[in-house]
């Protein structure tokens, strides 16, 4: 009756009455807890391997909240060498980071013992802290080291002198400069208006209570506007449907609109009226992509969206990086054409698509955005990813470099090089330089797009991208001056100014 | 003295394979002692030997015993065991003392030296059963009473425990506090060996179908969905999770192996997993535990904390960890980053400071147990003795297995403790006496079992007598 003695592997059962054999059973549940050692063994593998670099590097690791209070940290050097991010000791001992340059806060962040990090010192809290190694393997051999940590320097692409003017040329205004080297993605500044003192907030003293009034201010100083600031475009947009209209081959240079109606009675898209400010020299014929570029023309670029059609208006968006995140080192929004769920491949109607030709409608872009634009025009269609940083070097001397990297072609050298001649049209033309004429850096051909992007109430913001000299592009700019009026008023100046200065610096 | 035990019948017998094993294990724990002490002064020394001599004489002198009454039982199980203790000692001198404490008139006593306290005792149970329990009619006679005995303290639990909100796990009676649940396992392990074995053969046999299912006549039914209840029970009375867990597991488990029947396996899974959707409802705690389970990240401060900071842990150790001293502890300002560092996410630690090997190889202990305890429930005289070996191995190996995947987020995290390296008396205890047992009824100089006296209650006459 018993299956006493049941050796592993022994059968007994089948007959009424008879249990089954105990042994056989044993062997099954053997395999069954070894099934689950494997298991525990492949958890292991995965935290103490595949994840273990991950892991060690994130923010809320408190070997990394430890290395940030105790451990050396690597200074931030600008372009030319300025230090613009530096050790001190605090009052009690602790290591402190300060910040010479307030302008600098954009772009740097900050490294608080309290709040943590943001900014660059986020983006490279690993690098600058040394304890993430430079080459692979490292780790294995790290607890055989006396001194586990390789704080790494920073050098920055961007351009203190730059950076401040820009900040200055802002003054108290809400607004964004963004600028960019075409040729290599490096970013000569990044300027956010209003922005804070990183040097308070990292204090332990007053910080938390800094923290709180920045957070309850209405100008919203803690807000990135240059890489996070979703702001209307206006006409500065229309770089981009003529990028579409000309590659998607709806529109040569040589054609033309409006016709002399549209003109004078608007053109009416399903009933809705686009104009043009009324102006007397643009009445005896009707206009080419060049004159419509160079006068800002909303009936051209209507026509120019609507021939190009919905999808090719977003794909183009698309190529330049819009929809997604842009690949940067500082956290970035998603610029739209569109906010998408309309019938017209995510436009509601054709009144909307007419409306995003010219930049108005649900469109919606970062500065950055917008600097990558003019620096892709300027860099005869060819994207490069923006970089902050240049230079990695660690104490112990290793050196890594960012090189520029391309992200795609976005459009022909020979579509880039119409655009060009448009927006030098548009800065130096005529008729242009009523419009974006306080852009032209002197003695320089400069290229250029101003725009006034209408809102809902009050004035209108204040936009202008462009670049110099329009040969060989040195710097790509894009200017945002938040409800400050019309773009020739404030943008378009200052962009003027800030380009100048920039390309006299080498001198 | 020889000639004292030939007289009182007691043969002296040499345990080789234990001797060069309990020497292996005690120059790894002097090794990590000596290792432990260089890092923590921060020079070579070899540190205090106090703590782990102790520990080592004591295995040594329970080797001896065995020796001396000659007994033929299991050579691995007290090396292994052994072992986990010596990685528990490393990890409670490593950790900040003043976690646990206990003053005795002047005599100030910090985790490491408690949890030696507490070793010590095991280890003393351990041994005490090993050679003392010769023949086994006391677990299988009154299995009814062993029942009532586990009920009673569960009962107690609920009656004297405070109310709090989080798991009541501790009963207090005057001086003494202990984890109730620690104990009930293995009296539930006796209790169910008893019943299995008596009843087993009915419980193979089927005669209710239920679609695709066919089960045993209901009334044999009634055991499992009892089961089924206490299981519930404790998540309920004790809110303590992985109690449940284990027990449940046990269970089916060794009703599998009683009958062969993977429907059971199946059914119960199904029953526990309607109860847990249920309780996942109606208990809060059960919701946070399942929800951090699955994405701890959502809520990194609060109750994601302890999860994430495990695997921060695991992370930091990498592949040959920091080394014992040098985990985290040691470089933050506050001492044990890990809350619970000593009782739930003893393995979180020790994967960081020994790393993936070391991890491993503490796995690998558990391993050699599952194989020790199933291989003597193979060789077992009887249907009774092979349960309750089996029901016993179980106990230690799902326990650890449940922990260890919960630190690891492989489940949900369950407040039960690794066994023999968590600090804790209660749970100590219970794991030394499952050990004690499973090297009892490994030993075959030990009586042989009564003789089946179950069948002739289902005994037909084949023929009626004249």
């Amino acid at each position: 009756m018993t299956a006493g003695g049941g050796i592993v592997g022994g059968e007994s059962a089948g007959g009424a009455g008879v249990a089954p054999s105990i042994g056989s059973a044993l062997l099954r549940v053997g395999l069954a807890l070894a099934l689950i050692f494997g298991g525990i063994g492949a958890g292991l593998g995965y935290w103490q391997v595949v994840q273990a670099q991950s892991l060690s590097a994130d923010p809320g690791n408190p070997l990394v909240q430890a290395a940030a209070r105790n451990a050396p940290r690597g200074r931030i050097l600008d372009a030319s060498g300025e230090v613009v991010a530096l050790n001190e000791r605090g009052a009690n001992g602790q290591r402190l980071r300060r910040y010479p340059y307030p302008a600098m806060t954009p772009v740097l962040g900050y490294q608080s013992l309290r709040f943590g990090t943001s900014g660059l010192e986020r983006a490279f809290d690993a690098e600058l802290t040394g304890l993430k190694p430079l080459g692979p393997g490292g780790d294995m051999m790290r607890k055989f080291l006396s001194d586990p940590y390789d704080p790494s320097d920073l050098h920055l692409s961007v351009d203190v002198r730059l950076q401040a003017a820009a900040a200055a040329a802002l003054g108290d205004d809400r607004g964004s400069v963004v600028a960019i080297e075409p040729a290599t993605g490096r970013v000569l500044a990044l300027v956010s208006n209003p922005t804070f003192d990183a040097n308070r907030l990292v204090d332990t003293a007053g910080g938390p209570a800094y923290l709180e009034s920045l957070r309850d201010e209405r100008s919203t100083p803690l807000l990135n506007r240059a890489t996070q600031g979703l702001f209307v475009p206006g006409s500065v947009y229309k770089i981009v449907t003529a990028t579409a209209a000309l590659g998607s081959d709806a529109i040569e240079p040589g054609t033309t609109y409006p016709t002399d109606e549209e003109y004078e009675d608007g053109f009416r898209v399903d009933g809705f009226a686009i104009n043009d400010s009324p102006r007397s020299f643009q009445r005896d014929h009707p206009l080419d992509f060049y004159e419509a570029t160079e006068v800002s023309s909303n009936i051209y670029f209507a026509h120019a969206g609507l021939d190009a059609g919905a999808e090719e208006m977003l794909a183009w968006a698309e190529r330049f990086g819009f929809g997604a995140p842009l690949d940067f080192d500082l956290p970035t929004a998603a610029s739209q054409v569109t906010s998408g769920g309309g019938p017209l491949a995510g436009f509601s109607d054709r009144v909307e698509l007419a409306n995003a030709a010219y930049g108005q409608a649900e469109t919606l872009v970062t500065p950055l955005q917008m600097a990558l634009v003019a620096a892709c025009v300027a860099n005869d269609g060819v994207l490069m990813r923006p970089h902050l940083v240049d230079r990695l070097e660690s104490e112990s001397g290793r050196i890594s470099t960012v090189g520029p990297s391309e992200v795609r072609t976005v459009m022909s050298g020979a579509d880039a090089e119409v655009i060009t001649r448009a927006m030098v049209a548009a800065v130096e033309g005529e008729f242009g330089q009523f419009f974006a004429g306080g852009a032209k850096v002197p003695g320089v051909t400069t290229a250029g797009k101003s725009g006034s992007a209408q809102l809902e109430e009050g004035r209108p913001h204040s936009w202008f991208i462009g670049f110099a000299p329009a040969e060989q592009p040195r710097i790509a700019i894009a200017v945002l001056v938040e409800r400050a009026g019309f773009g020739s008023e404030v943008a378009v100046p200052m962009a003027g100014d800030l380009m100048s200065l920039y390309l006299g610096l080498g001198d | 003295m020889m000639t004292a035990l030939y007289r009182a019948g007691i043969r002296p017998r040499l345990r080789n394979q234990e001797t060069l094993l309990l020497a292996l294990m005690g120059v790894a724990l002097l090794a990590g002692w000596a290792s432990l002490a260089s890092q923590q002064a921060g020079r070579m020394t070899i540190g205090d030997p106090a703590i782990p001599g102790i520990y080592v004489g004591i295995l040594f002198a329970i080797h001896v015993a065995f020796v001396l009454t000659g007994r033929r039982m299991d050579q691995v199980l007290l090396p292994v065991t052994g072992m986990l203790g010596s990685l528990s000692l490393l990890l409670m001198a490593r950790l900040p003392q003043g976690l646990a404490g206990l003053s005795v008139g002047s005599l100030e006593l910090g985790l490491a030296p408690l949890q030696l306290l507490w070793l010590s005792l095991a280890l003393a149970v351990l041994a005490v059963l090993a050679v003392a329990v010769r023949n086994d009619n006391w677990l299988r006679e009154y299995k009814y009473t062993w029942a009532a005995v586990g009920i009673g303290l569960l009962l107690l639990v609920f009656v004297l425990s405070p109310d709090t909100s989080g798991p009541r796990l501790s009963l207090q009676i005057g001086p003494i506090a202990g984890q109730p649940s620690e104990l009930l396992k293995v009296i539930l392990v006796v209790f169910l060996a008893g019943y299995l074995a008596e009843n087993r053969t009915l419980l193979a046999r089927t005669s209710t179908r239920i679609g695709p299912i066919s089960l045993p006549p209901v009334p044999y039914l009634l055991p499992m969905v009892a089961m089924w209840g206490v299981a519930l029970a404790i998540v309920i009375i004790q809110r303590d999770l992985g109690a449940a867990l284990l027990f449940f597991t046990v269970f089916l488990t060794l009703l599998y192996v009683a009958t062969r029947r993977f429907a059971y396996v199946v059914l119960g899974m199904a029953m526990f997993l309607g109860g847990a959707a249920i309780l996942y409802q109606l208990f809060p705690l059960v919701r946070v535990r399942v929800d951090v389970w699955l994405d701890p990240w959502s809520d990194p401060l609060d109750t994601g904390f302890q999860i994430i900071h495990a695997l921060y842990a695991f992370g930091r150790g990498g592949i040959l960890g920091t080394g014992l001293g040098a985990g985290l502890p040691a470089v933050g300002d506050t001492p044990g980053d890990l809350p619970a560092i000593h009782t739930d996410f003893v393995y979180a630690a020790l994967g960081e400071e020994l790393g993936m090997l070391g991890a491993l190889a503490i796995v690998a202990l558990y391993a050699v147990i599952a194989e020790r305890g199933l291989r003597i429930a193979a060789r077992a005289a009887d249907d009774f003795r092979a349960l309750l070996a089996t029901g016993l191995t179980l106990v230690i190996v799902i326990q650890a297995a449940l922990i260890i995947g919960g630190n690891l987020k492989l489940v949900p995290l369950t407040g039960i403790t690794l066994p023999f390296i968590s600090y804790g008396g209660s749970s100590l205890l219970a794991n030394a006496i499952v050990i004690g047992l499973l090297l009892a009824l490994s030993d075959r100089g030990v009586e042989p079992p009564p003789p089946p006296t179950h069948a002739r209650r289902f005994h037909l006459p084949l023929r009626s007598p004249a």
